[in-house]
């Protein structure tokens, strides 16, 4: 299979679970690249968010307390890195805050920006994950190398205690 | 729980400033003071099964909430001070300013999500409340109709920066910001008929 058919698969396994909720720009309207990995879940699970990134990590740790995983979608890594202050200072350490009373989990995904046919510039195609793993001791951050990895990886995702950063490569869309 | 009342709050409170004076606890701590009958007003609508996000300074808020004076001082003796939690009491709270506001956004969306008969009460002070991560939080949940409530705490002062003197007391209104409106005729990447298309994605019109 191809990574992006891993990816839909990948999308249903997480949909499937009770405790999930999607949330980011484009899981509803199209525009990214991964809504088309999102339009087979139901609507009632997808909650599409106004670009406000580092306030969406937070309403996600919110969800997480309560109980949902929520699955919080940002296209590039380029806008993932505008929640940082969400993910490093407060994912990363709330069960450490709390004593271990609270341990909310967040899948983020996102990707590192394509770079073929078209380069996008300075500002779409990084690659931060090396730089994100130094600033996290708690979350757990995973690059998607090949299709084969991409279904365990979200499964790993869902049933560790921990929350994941999952980086998707838009350029190996078509390989398997 | 017995009633927390003004004389109580402040008498806990100098209990934990004379431990921290005698370098009992090696940890930063933000006093409250000053703003007992404030807080007893407001905590009178708050209920058990409510949410409490606040700040670094919070021990007022715990008591209020009904957390007992016994582990209170224990986790402040903890050097835990300034990220008090408690699952059991429903309380969260951030060392970084406006940190909580977010959270407390989503954990009142899952109580609608949920159709639960509880609500949220955001505390934070005055500069957070001039960020833009209190403007985004405010405007995203009333418009969202979340049940959250957000009090300001105003004392003036961040640290000992004057919130209102940095931010400048001059009106400015609205006359230096220009808006139009248009129909935009191109998709959000490229054309209609990208000529670049490449994979299901693209010729979806996605990109």
């Amino acid at each position: 299979m191809t990574y992006r058919e891993e990816l839909f698969r990948a999308m249903d396994v997480l949909a499937q679970d009770d405790r999930t909720l999607f949330l980011g720009q484009c899981v509803v309207n199209s525009g990214t690249f991964m809504y088309h990995t999102l339009k087979n879940i139901p609507l009632t699970k997808r909650i599409e968010m106004p670009v406000i990134e580092d306030t969406q990590m937070g309403i996600s740790i919110g969800l997480a307390l309560a109980g949902y995983v929520p699955v919080s979608v940002y296209p590039r890594m380029d806008f993932l890195i505008c929640a940082t202050n969400q993910l490093a200072n407060h994912l990363d350490k709330i069960a450490e805050m709390s004593s271990g009373q609270f341990n909310p989990k967040v899948i983020v995904r996102s990707a590192v920006g394509s770079t073929n046919p078209l380069f996008p510039g300075p500002q779409h195609c990084n690659d931060y994950c090396d730089s994100l793993r130094s600033s996290l001791r708690n979350v757990d951050v995973v690059q998607l190398r090949e299709a084969a990895q991409i279904v365990p990886a979200y499964r790993q995702a869902l049933d560790s205690p921990r929350s994941t950063v999952v980086i998707e490569y838009p350029d190996l869309y078509d390989s398997s | 729980m017995d009633k927390m009342d003004k004389q109580r709050l402040i008498d806990y409170e100098d209990s934990i400033v004379a431990a921290f004076n005698r370098r009992e606890i090696a940890s930063p701590i933000h006093f409250s003071g000053g703003n007992e009958e404030q807080l007893i007003g407001i905590f009178r609508q708050i209920r058990p099964q409510d949410w409490v996000f606040a700040t670094y300074r919070s021990h007022y808020h715990a008591l209020l909430k009904g957390v007992p004076e016994e582990w209170l001082t224990e986790w402040i003796r903890d050097n835990k001070s300034i990220h008090l939690m408690s699952k059991e009491y429903r309380i969260v709270t951030s060392a970084i300013v406006g940190g909580h506001l977010p959270q407390a956004v989503g954990m009142a969306m899952a109580i609608k999500l949920k159709g639960l008969d509880e609500r949220v009460w955001a505390f934070c002070g005055d500069m957070a409340a001039e960020t833009g991560t209190f403007h985004e939080c405010h405007k995203y949940a009333t418009r969202q109709g979340l049940p959250v409530t957000f009090v300001v705490e105003d004392n003036g002062v961040s640290t000992n920066t004057p919130t209102q003197d940095t931010w400048g007391r001059q009106c400015a209104g609205s006359d230096n910001v220009v808006r139009y409106s248009y129909q935009r005729v191109h998709p959000h990447y490229g054309t209609k008929e990208n000529p670049w298309n490449r994979g299901e994605e693209r010729k979806a019109g996605a990109f």
